[in-house]
């Protein structure tokens, strides 16, 4: 029935209208209107209001569009394949070992889509445990330098072809075996074992091959001492950790000498006033203020040349003491008041627990100090002479030879390996006797200045594209694994040697390499292969050797006993009495902080790091004393011309330098490149060198000797500014960073910290994140004045982490360095008046005459960085809440919010605000990693690299906040058990810096923030600072 | 009711009777440009290149032209900044607070008081706007409501209440000097000749007809006007001065700064009047108009705000002694014996001592030593801001990050460049528009004060 109902639109369709049929078939009802559309004349006239709109829009649509400038097109390709191990977002980390010097860390690589971005300390090396220097944080940009040689070289020009090369160099070295002649592979030091293997494979192929080890900066005078005192040319291993008395012949061992991780690690346990045993007393007799220097309780100035007479004469006393026999010297040498004699007295009432080492290159002297160390007891103990160091084992007697050989024709073919002599030894002699050998190589990753003068250039890997292995100590395995495959053409060193030597082991087959995959492929390298056979004894299984890998690390049981001396002092005592005269001015020669031996300095990071103790950055410069500067009439800005022999330099930067022996000047080494690159000078490419070669002034018979002695110096008739991040270096006697000594302290805990707390009257509640019991997080931070040497890793790790870019000199001239955390330093004299540490009170002192307080400084070290103050005065001052505070109690900085009013950085009292002047990326004037696809390969991809005129800071690493909090809440952990380092932290050699959540009672953060000793800065202004301090103890009542 | 005294000199010199005072001061505006206007306009547009090139290189460079540093963030943009708000101020206090106290000697010299006020305004604002690092989004400093979230400005920071302040004080001194010229620029559109000017000042004039009901509305917006501006003229400085004094920095934390900064703002505002003015009344031949006696009293002003502000200094040295406070204390005797002590003594001279010689006659009646004494009064004002902003931030809470600022030769282009602006609208200003208020000087031609 429903069917037949029948719907009807209107009367026209029920009475079927003919001409309502008709227009029924027609779609469209009226004609559209197409010829008014066509008629162009007809527009105008016609179009009302809305067609009007309707044309002004399409064209405004039109012209915007059409203004809009073709958008740069991006590639984004997916992996065909995911990789097992790639997850992107979430980083990798792989145990390795630093290459960036021959200590060999154990570090933890982190690697974020394939590509390494930073290196970190493994906690399980005995060597680093856990920490790193700056060098080593650093050495991840050489990875993404883009000077390094892509290919291989070829009597200079490049070559694709390995295969070529090898074929040529093959030659060479049969034609030389043929003729029997000599070749020398001359390293630095090497104690892979597996590298040290695939150097014997060479051997057996040309059997006619030496291997000599040089080191840039030479510690063969120790190993020569313990090769005769021992039996055994080895560096011992110092236990810093075990010494309660430390006493250093101008050793900067938390800087640069040996192993300086490490022994920041074993040093900062007994740093700390509430240690077992009680705090350890630390005294440094020096000529140039080393950062090591201003770490001690006591520093005495003394002149480098006499070393040997000081050293004696404290040998002298000691034998006293223990009623052994003196060295019999007519001289007793003694420096102001009775300095050496009080030194004896307190390393014998810490014998067995005391450690005495020196810096000096003389045989002789580390003989004596052989002798202490063995009257005191010390070997055992502190020393180890069973379980040796491999970390350097130059020599430069050999190397000496080496040069001879080369200039007479002797040896007829050279490989060069991890060393640049042309550079860091007698640069005009070697450069002579590199052209007389038929064959030169470099390995070099760089065109250095001996890579220059070679015949070929068979660039190595990086340390983080290797498989390797190393000893850094007897015992003690580190190993190396690669984290990226090789960015250039390049192929490592034993790899080379294999090949030529025919020796290399034939690749497995690897199923896996033909699908591409990144591990396997890598795997099937074929010195992976190499070292898998040389370690089949002991980690066949695949199991073992991937275990091993992964942590990094493989230990055999340390050997007990302890090594048997054969030493006698008192046949030294013609050498002493024949060396202790001093005439003229001694120079230092030392590495510096950044650069080092200068093999890192086109590193730009290490460049821009500022030296601890003076802060200068971008250059070296002579130290010179403040009783010679006001003798030369040399103020702040001016140059000296120096001279040593037939070695002069003329207007070099001079600076005053509070603690430097009068009669001494400083000079660091690692400066002066002429074939570095781009950032340190390369002469090839047009780049100023910076600084001056400070290897000139070496004198290289013998031992080599660092003091150079009989240096003129005479003003220079140049002005140069050098860059420096802080130009004010007394602490004007604010209560800024508090002190107090080690008695005081055991007599009361807040000894120092003791002044009456400052009245804070507020109107406002606490904030409710604040209160004690509240659910979320309350990061803060503490860090501990006595842990703190100053040594700047903390920096480039900063740097690193938030991708803070690099300024070049011009802008630290400015003082615009854009670091997030700094290290503060000041100066206080020691002076009859008392300890000066104003301005105006060392003028006045000054205005007498007498500059003696310059020689006996305190100096202390206070990292700053932006201290989350709960009452932040840059807050308020935004105008458009740009930085805000989060309920966690971080001061937050939203870039892409602010206008760059730069008010929050004048109302900071901290100065931690660091603004973007310019555009720091993608900038020709700021050529530097930033400027260049490969150098942004090092960018953290989870921090913001900031645009220009956008203020910056710390931000308490929240990044990795973020990461703890989501990995602990995927575990399922409770809110205590959130995981955060943040990268000052991680990177700490002397764990300075604790960093965690104050609402966790239990957290070490919390406790050290009612720790007695704890302290903020400017508390008095009440901005509430997250960051506490611990109140820095001296032990220096009495020596 | 107009009243004769023989004591008093008159208001207006030279027995000028009504259309006296029309030709003298349309003169300008009827005739060709004098030689003296054409160099002293060419002048000041060399000036004005000079702004331009240096804006241009440090808006495509970036703030980093400047050499403003990690610790001074602030240097000669926010010296001229505060310099250039300072001069503004004379304007409004003589036309609004002068009109309110029924000061009739004000009446020849407001409108290029109020001109001057709206030039240095716009030449000051130049500062905050280009000193921001991102100025291309400079407008997220207005509470604009916006799609980006809950994103708001912050009530909180001073520099908002500047935005506030400044914007305001602009808005309202330029209405009230516009309707101050529209009877004059009626009597222009009245006399000009050209087909364009007779268009372009009829335009302006907004159809005054001169008729006694627009006079009275005229006096009563007049009124209200002053009586809207009087408060400004004490709030734009005294929020100017809370940039620093609601800050930590010592030196700036200061509670004095509201009433100091008002009366350096006077003081440097008589002190550019004085300049113009002097200047003005010589080469246009306004002597009779701008008499002996406006200088008399302007001179007196420059010297009772010129005190004020000296005992203001001498007390924030009191109080940072008696404060207890060692950053306090160290941040003004840095100010006085430190690396800039220059800059201290300098402000010191010229603000404090140099007006002291006003009490003497001679020197309130000498045009050519008022000139140079105005000149003086401004160059000691710019220091005094230069030593409250640089010498603050130089040295602050912890040594380590002291440091040392001096201007770049951008950053002085910029402050040169800023005279080019305020000149060369002051000439087109002298040359279009009458630079004396006919209307109200006609009706005191026969006043003594």
């Amino acid at each position: 029935m429903s069917n037949n109902i029948k719907y009807w639109k209107g009367e026209d369709e029920l009475n079927r209208n003919p001409q309502f049929l008709t227009a029924q078939k027609n779609e469209f009802h009226d004609d559209l209107p197409l010829d008014e559309v066509f008629n162009e004349d007809a527009i105008e006239l016609q179009a009302n209001r809305r067609d009007f709109l309707k044309y002004f829009g399409f064209s405004v649509t039109a012209v915007a569009l059409a203004a809009c400038q073709k958008t740069k097109i991006r590639h984004a390709v997916p992996y065909l394949v995911k990789p097992e191990d790639v997850t992107p977002g979430i980083a990798n980390y792989y145990r390795s070992t630093c290459g960036a010097c021959s200590a060999a860390c154990g570090i933890e690589v982190k690697v974020r889509e394939g590509r390494p971005i930073k290196v970190d300390g493994s906690v399980d090396s005995p060597i680093s445990q856990g920490g790193t220097c700056a060098v080593g944080q650093a050495s991840i940009l050489s990875l993404y330098d883009n000077e390094r040689l892509a290919n291989p070289l070829s009597n200079g020009a490049e070559q694709t072809d390995w295969v070529a090369i090898d074929a040529e160099i093959t030659n060479s070295l049969k034609k030389i075996a043929a003729a029997n002649g000599k070749v020398v592979i001359l390293s630095g030091s090497t104690h892979s074992p597996s590298t040290l293997k695939a150097i014997e494979s060479f051997k057996t192929s040309f059997p006619t091959t030496e291997h000599v080890i040089y080191d840039a900066v030479s510690y063969s005078g120790i190993l020569d001492a313990n090769e005769s005192d021992f039996g055994k040319r080895a560096l011992p291993t110092y236990k810093f950790g075990s010494a309660k008395v430390i006493v250093s012949f101008g050793a900067d061992f938390l800087g640069t000498w040996i192993s300086p991780v490490e022994f920041s690690k074993g040093y900062a346990i007994n740093r700390q006033p509430a240690v077992a045993g009680g705090m350890s007393k630390h005294i440094q007799f020096e000529s140039a203020m080393s950062m090591t220097g201003t770490n001690a309780d006591f520093r005495f100035p003394m002149r480098a040349s006499q070393e040997v007479l000081y050293v004696a004469t404290l040998y002298n006393y000691i034998a006293i003491a223990m009623g052994a026999k003196q060295i019999p010297v007519p001289q007793q040498g003694e420096l102001a008041g009775n300095s050496i004699k009080k030194t004896a007295e307190a390393l014998v009432k810490a014998k067995g627990t005391s450690l005495v080492i020196s810096a000096s290159n003389e045989v002789e002297v580390q003989k004596i100090v052989n002798g202490i160390n063995m009257l005191l007891g010390n070997y055992g103990s502190t020393i180890d002479m069973v379980n040796h160091s491999n970390q350097y084992q130059g020599s430069d007697k050999k190397t000496a030879e080496v040069l001879a050989g080369l200039k007479s024709g002797a040896i007829a073919g050279v490989i060069f390996y991890n060393t640049n002599p042309v550079y860091n030894h007698n640069s005009k002699e070697w450069t002579e006797a590199i052209k007389k050998a038929s064959l030169s190589v470099s390995f070099a990753s760089s065109k250095d200045e001996t890579a220059a003068l070679c015949q070929y250039v068979c660039p190595d890997n990086h340390y983080l594209e290797s498989w390797n292995d190393a000893e850094p100590r007897k015992g003690t395995y580190h190993f190396t694994q690669p984290t990226i495959s090789n960015v250039f053409n390049t192929r490592q060193a034993q790899v080379s040697l294999l090949t030529w030597a025919n020796a290399l082991v034939a690749p497995a087959k690897d199923p896996f390499a033909s699908k591409g995959i990144f591990s396997q492929k890598l795997q099937a390298s074929p010195y992976y292969n190499f070292i898998r056979a040389n370690w089949a004894a002991t980690l066949g299984s695949d199991d073992a050797f991937n275990g091993v890998l992964e942590k990094g690390l493989y230990a055999v049981a340390a050997d007990e006993g302890v090594a048997s001396y054969t030493g006698n002092v008192e046949a030294l005592a013609s050498y002493v009495s024949a060396n202790a005269k001093a005439s003229g001015v001694d120079m230092v020669l030392y590495q510096g902080i950044g650069v080092r031996d200068g093999a890192y300095a086109n590193n730009p990071w290490l460049q821009e790091m500022p030296d601890p103790v003076s802060k200068v950055c971008w250059d070296n410069y002579v130290a010179i004393p403040k009783a010679m500067a006001v003798k030369l009439d040399i103020a702040e800005g001016d140059t000296v011309n120096v001279k040593v022999g037939d070695v002069s330099y003329t207007n070099v930067p001079a600076l005053i330098q509070p603690g430097q022996a009068n009669e001494t000047v400083a000079m660091a080494l690692g400066y002066g490149r002429t074939h570095a690159g781009k950032v340190a000078g390369s002469v090839e490419k047009g780049f100023d060198t910076i600084g001056v070669n400070g290897y000139a002034f070496v004198n290289n018979t013998g031992n080599r000797s660092f003091v150079a002695k009989n240096v003129e110096i005479t003003k220079g008739d140049d002005n140069y500014s050098l860059a420096q991040t802080q130009t004010h270096h007394s602490i004007e006697g604010r209560d800024i960073v508090r002190e107090s000594t080690y008695a005081a302290w055991q007599k009361s805990p807040n000894a120092g910290n003791d002044k009456p707390a400052t009245h804070i009257y507020t109107i406002w509640e606490k904030p409710e994140y604040r209160k004690d019991g509240s659910p979320n997080h309350l990061w803060a931070m503490a860090i501990d004045l006595n842990a703190c040497t100053g040594c700047g890793s903390c920096i480039v790790s900063c740097s690193i982490e938030n991708n803070v870019p690099v300024v070049g000199r011009d802008e630290i001239r400015l003082r615009r360095e854009m670091h997030w955390i700094r290290i503060d330093r000041y100066y206080s004299f020691n002076s009859t008046e008392g300890v000066l540490t104003k301005d105006t009170e060392i003028e006045a002192a000054d205005g007498k005459g007498n500059f003696d307080h310059w020689q006996n400084v305190n100096v202390l070290h206070q990292p700053m960085m932006c201290q989350h103050c709960s009452n932040a005065p840059c807050e308020t001052v935004c105008p458009v809440l740009a930085t805000t505070h989060s309920t966690e109690g971080l001061n937050q900085m939203t870039y892409n919010r602010c206008i760059g009013t730069k008010y929050c950085g004048n109302n900071c009292p901290y100065k931690v605000r660091r603004f973007n002047w310019f555009r720091f990326n993608d900038n020709d004037k700021f050529d530097f990693h930033f400027n260049n696809p490969l150098g942004k390969m090092v960018i953290n991809p989870d921090v913001t690299v900031r645009t220009r005129g956008v203020m910056e800071k710390c931000s308490f690493c929240v990044q990795r906040i973020q990461e703890g909090k989501l990995k602990a809440k995927r575990e399922g952990k409770s809110p205590n058990e959130v995981q955060v380092l943040t990268a000052c932290q991680r990177a700490c050699p002397s764990n300075a810096i604790v960093f965690g959540d104050l609402h966790n009672p239990e957290s070490e953060v919390s406790k050290l923030h009612k720790n007695e000793r704890g302290f903020t800065v400017l508390e008095e202004i009440n901005v509430q600072s997250s960051v506490k301090y611990m109140t820095k103890i001296r032990n220096n009542d009495s020596i | 009711m107009i009243h004769d005294s023989i004591i008093r000199d008159r208001l207006v010199t030279g027995d000028k009777t009504a259309s006296d005072v029309t030709r003298d001061i349309a003169r300008p505006i009827l005739n060709n440009p004098s030689t003296a206007w054409k160099v002293g306009f060419t002048l000041s547009l060399i000036f004005l290149g000079i702004f331009g090139v240096s804006l241009l290189y440090t808006l495509f460079t970036g703030i980093g032209v400047w050499n403003i540093n990690k610790s001074v963030m602030w240097g000669w943009d926010i010296t001229n900044f505060v310099f250039w708000v300072g001069i503004g101020h004379a304007g409004t206090l003589i036309s609004a607070v002068l009109l309110l106290f029924r000061q009739k000697w004000r009446m020849s010299i407001n409108r290029s008081a109020e001109a001057m006020t709206i030039f240095a305004v716009i030449c000051a604002a130049m500062f905050p706007v280009f000193h921001m690092g991102r100025v291309w989004v400079g407008y997220w400093a207005l509470p604009l409501p916006n799609g980006f979230g809950s994103l708001w400005v912050n009530f909180n920071s001073p520099l908002l209440w500047d935005v506030f302040a400044i914007s305001t004080y602009f808005s309202v001194s330029l209405l009230f000097w516009y309707i101050g010229l529209i009877p004059d620029i009626a009597t222009i559109r009245d006399k000009v000749k050209s087909k364009l000017g007779k268009t372009m000042y009829g335009f302006l004039s907004m159809g005054w007809t001169g008729s006694t009901r627009t006079w009275a509305r005229y006096e009563l917006i007049s009124l209200i006007l002053a009586g809207l501006s009087t408060p400004l003229v004490l709030s734009v400085h005294t929020i100017v001065s809370t940039d620093f004094a609601t800050s930590v920095v010592p030196g700036w934390h200061t509670t004095i700064f509201p009433p100091y900064f008002v009366a350096g703002a006077i003081f440097s505002g008589f002190g550019m009047v004085a300049t113009l003015l002097v200047v003005a009344r010589k080469v246009m031949n306004y002597e009779n108009y701008i008499t002996i006696g406006h200088l008399d009293a302007m001179t007196k002003i420059i010297m009772v705000t010129g005190t004020i502000v000296g005992i203001a200094y001498l007390t924030e040295f009191f109080i940072a002694w008696y404060s207890g406070n060692i950053y306090e204390q160290y941040a003004f005797t840095n100010r006085m014996f430190g690396p800039y002590w220059w800059a201290y003594w300098s402000m010191m001279t010229c603000n404090l001592i140099a007006p002291q010689v006003f009490w003497f006659r001679w020197a309130r009646t000498t045009p050519w030593f008022i000139f140079i004494m105005s000149i003086v009064v401004n160059v000691g004002m710019w220091f005094e801001r230069f030593v409250i902003i640089v010498t603050s931030l130089h040295r602050d809470y912890l040594p380590s990050s002291w440091v040392m600022y001096s201007g770049s030769l951008t950053e002085i282009g910029l402050f040169l460049g800023t005279f080019g602006i305020f000149f060369t609208c002051f000439f087109l200003f002298a040359k279009f528009l009458p630079v004396i208020n006919m209307a109200e000087v006609k009706s005191i031609l026969r006043n003594r004060e």
